[in-house]
């Protein structure tokens, strides 16, 4: 009754946009220096490198377009796919990049090993609060839980706005960054390294969401009280969605803070939680690509307007005036257009009209949406 | 074979002021079909509420193979062997016929947390789950989104749903509820063929007399969250006092609309 899987071309079948995607995102710096006739690595002045002209500059966008895209796919992870909405998403990438911060700036380590312990420790300390955090409120349902994700992560906003040893609200730059990694050294080196985590993650969650826990997530998200009456201890697995979603979003607020060297109360600031919201609603909730279309989007969008200004005849228009409204009516036309967002919308079309055609035809055995609404 | 699989001892349920299950105490024997009759309120779906785990109690325990389960999570009651179905359809709308069937079957299996491979990599899961469509004749709607079954198709993925966990005792809460007079008996016949299978004790609350008639081997009559009158068919059918509260009114008639 299932298809076959596994072969390697079948996988490609399915798997090409992806892979394109990937394939594109992988040439991306030399593209775009060969269009701009700039070099990837930036500009050479004397013995150093200094990061100047378009590719380097374009480099930098899409590293943030990563860094949103993978807050946005952890958060998917717990409200799309298991159905909990939090609030809190913020506490996880700023806690990520506080402790990394702090490991190479306040621990007089070396700069390697200060890194490695900082990813460890950041990516366990996000996990470990996300199963805390999970097990004190995960008992309270629906709005109640919501309302406690977001006062914990707006206590811990206000702790490091006011602590003095991060030097409060103005926080403190990172200076002893390892040379491969430091952007401003090797902007190349870092998008890379970017990438390969945006793509890790895309993988993750995949692979996640179509497993056995996987399936459970869904479950809970499609009827919490059922999933219990067939056995499941529900909690558990929302604590383990919350847990790895959490660690996604602190390797993003590490990426973030080496990419700005820099940490601050900002990063637990609640955009970081309302952006990955979103940018997961425009995009698909529930959705595997949603995520990334949805902060690919709304970052370029911002990238390219956010300055702009238009000229009609006499009057010329500052887009910067008007952005947070053309934002908020471009949200609301998008909801109105597509309920399920870009692509859970899209989805639903396709099957609709696969369902159409298989009703002309009669049996049509192919006829298999999976597990994916 | 009159060994107590599942008991219940003085329960109580009160909402509020209202006391839905005022003093309720039933031993369902191994192996049997117990059918619990009662007209609309009478606090039946309240008591397999409460068998189940989905309450706790105001006030009473319930015994499974002789452990008190009281406070036992609805989740482990059915590792324990108790499944349920409920007589408001409650499945994953938007998850196939197949997958709201295989999740049963994966949820009493050993790899749930394998977070790694892919779920439909577990053969054997979808194996039970394909049988317990087969069963219930939903087979061909496999790889339909369940939303999209026709009423008497979700009840009869209710019972493909409670067939794939394979338990010990099923509580059946109204199977054919709404079902189309003209389906009921095939949905009775599979119930009827799991009896005959032995091994399972079944209990149910079913309102079609003429069923509940031919297919128990015990009644409980209930009313008003008490319990009214309990034996064989032919005893309940012959009670006077059951006769006058409730078959008097709904005997003939076929399943009520819910
Ligand atoms: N969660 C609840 N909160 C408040 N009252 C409830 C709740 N559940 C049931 N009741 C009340 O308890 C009483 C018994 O309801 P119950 O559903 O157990 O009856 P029933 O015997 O299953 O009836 P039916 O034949 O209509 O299914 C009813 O008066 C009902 O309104
Ligand atoms: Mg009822």
């Amino acid at each position: 009754m299932t298809p076959p899987r596994n072969s390697l071309m079948q996988t490609l079948r399915e798997n090409w946009l992806p892979a394109a995607v990937m394939l594109f995102l992988i040439l991306f710096p030399f593209i775009v220096g060969a269009l701009t006739d700039s070099s990837p690595m930036g500009v050479a002045r004397g013995d150093r490198m200094v990061m100047r002209g378009e590719s380097v500059r374009w480099q930098s966008v899409l590293i943030e377009v990563f860094i949103l895209g993978i807050l946005a796919m952890s958060y998917n992870l717990i409200f799309g796919f298991t159905g909990v909405i939090s609030f809190g998403h913020a506490l996880f990438f700023g806690l990520g990049g506080y402790i990394l911060g702090m490991f190479l700036e306040y621990t007089g380590m070396d700069t390697g090993l200060a890194m490695v312990l900082g990813v460890v420790v950041g990516v366990a300390a996000a996990g470990i609060v996300g199963l805390i955090v999970g097990f004190v409120s995960l008992r309270l349902r629906g709005v109640y839980f919501t309302i406690f994700t977001l006062a914990v992560a707006e206590m811990c906003y206000i702790f490091f706005s006011r602590w003095q040893v991060t030097n409060a609200e103005d926080g403190f730059t990172i200076g002893s960054l390892p040379a491969w990694l430091d952007p401003t050294q090797s902007r190349l080196n870092f998008y890379y390294i970017a990438l390969a985590l945006f793509a890790f993650t895309y993988l993750f969650i995949r692979r996640l969401v179509n497993s056995p826990t996987g399936a459970v997530f869904k479950a809970i998200r499609e009827n919490e009280d059922r999933a219990q009456a067939v056995g499941f201890n529900t909690l558990n697995y929302k604590l383990i969605s919350i847990a790895l979603a959490g660690m996604l979003a602190a390797s993003a607020g590490m990426l973030q803070v080496i990419l700005n060297k820099k940490v601050g109360p900002e990063v637990l600031g609640v955009s970081y939680t309302v952006d990955p919201l979103l940018m997961t609603i425009i995009g698909g909730i529930g959705t595997f690509n949603g995520p990334i279309l949805g902060s690919a989007g709304l970052h370029l969008l911002d990238v390219f307007f956010r300055d702009a200004t238009i000229t009609i005849g006499e009057t010329s228009i500052q887009i910067a005036n008007l952005w947070g409204l053309l934002l908020g009516s471009g949200f609301i036309l998008v909801v109105i257009i597509f309920p399920l967002g870009i692509i859970g919308t899209w989805q639903r079309w396709r099957l609709k009209a696969r369902g159409r055609i298989a009703k002309a035809a009669r049996p049509d055995p192919s006829m298999n949406p999976k597990t994916e609404p | 074979m009159t060994e107590a699989i599942l008991e219940a001892r003085h329960l109580r349920k009160e909402f509020g002021g209202l006391v839905a299950v005022a003093d309720v105490s039933i031993v369902i024997t191994r192996g049997t079909t117990h059918s619990i009759i009662g007209p609309n309120g009478a606090g039946k779906t309240t008591l397999f509420n409460l068998l189940n785990g989905k309450y706790h109690p105001t006030r009473g325990q319930v015994i499974l193979n002789g452990e008190d389960i009281t406070n036992t999570p609805v989740y482990r009651r059915v590792h324990k062997g108790m499944g349920r179905s409920f007589q408001i359809t409650n499945i994953f709308p938007n998850l196939t016929v197949l997958e709201n069937v295989r999740l049963a079957a994966q949820a009493l299996g050993k790899s749930n947390y394998r977070f790694l491979r892919r779920a439909d990599s577990f053969k054997t899961y979808i194996q039970r789950a394909e049988e317990a469509l087969d069963i219930v004749g939903l087979a061909p709607m496999a790889y339909s989104p369940a939303n999209v079954l026709p009423h008497g198709g979700k009840r009869k993925l209710e019972l493909a749903i409670i067939l794939a966990g394979d338990p010990e005792i099923l509580l059946l809460d109204e199977p054919t509820a709404g079902m189309a007079s003209e389906q009921v008996p095939e949905l009775i016949e599979t119930i009827g063929a799991i009896r005959r299978k032995g091994g399972k004790t079944i209990v149910m609350v079913e309102h079609n007399m003429n069923v509940v008639m031919n297919i128990s081997d015990r009644i409980t009559v209930m009313h008003q969250g008490e319990v009214l009158s309990e034996g064989r068919p032919d005893q309940i059918s012959n009670d006077k006092t059951v006769q006058s509260v409730y078959l008097g009114e709904l005997y003939d008639l076929p399943g009520r609309q819910q």
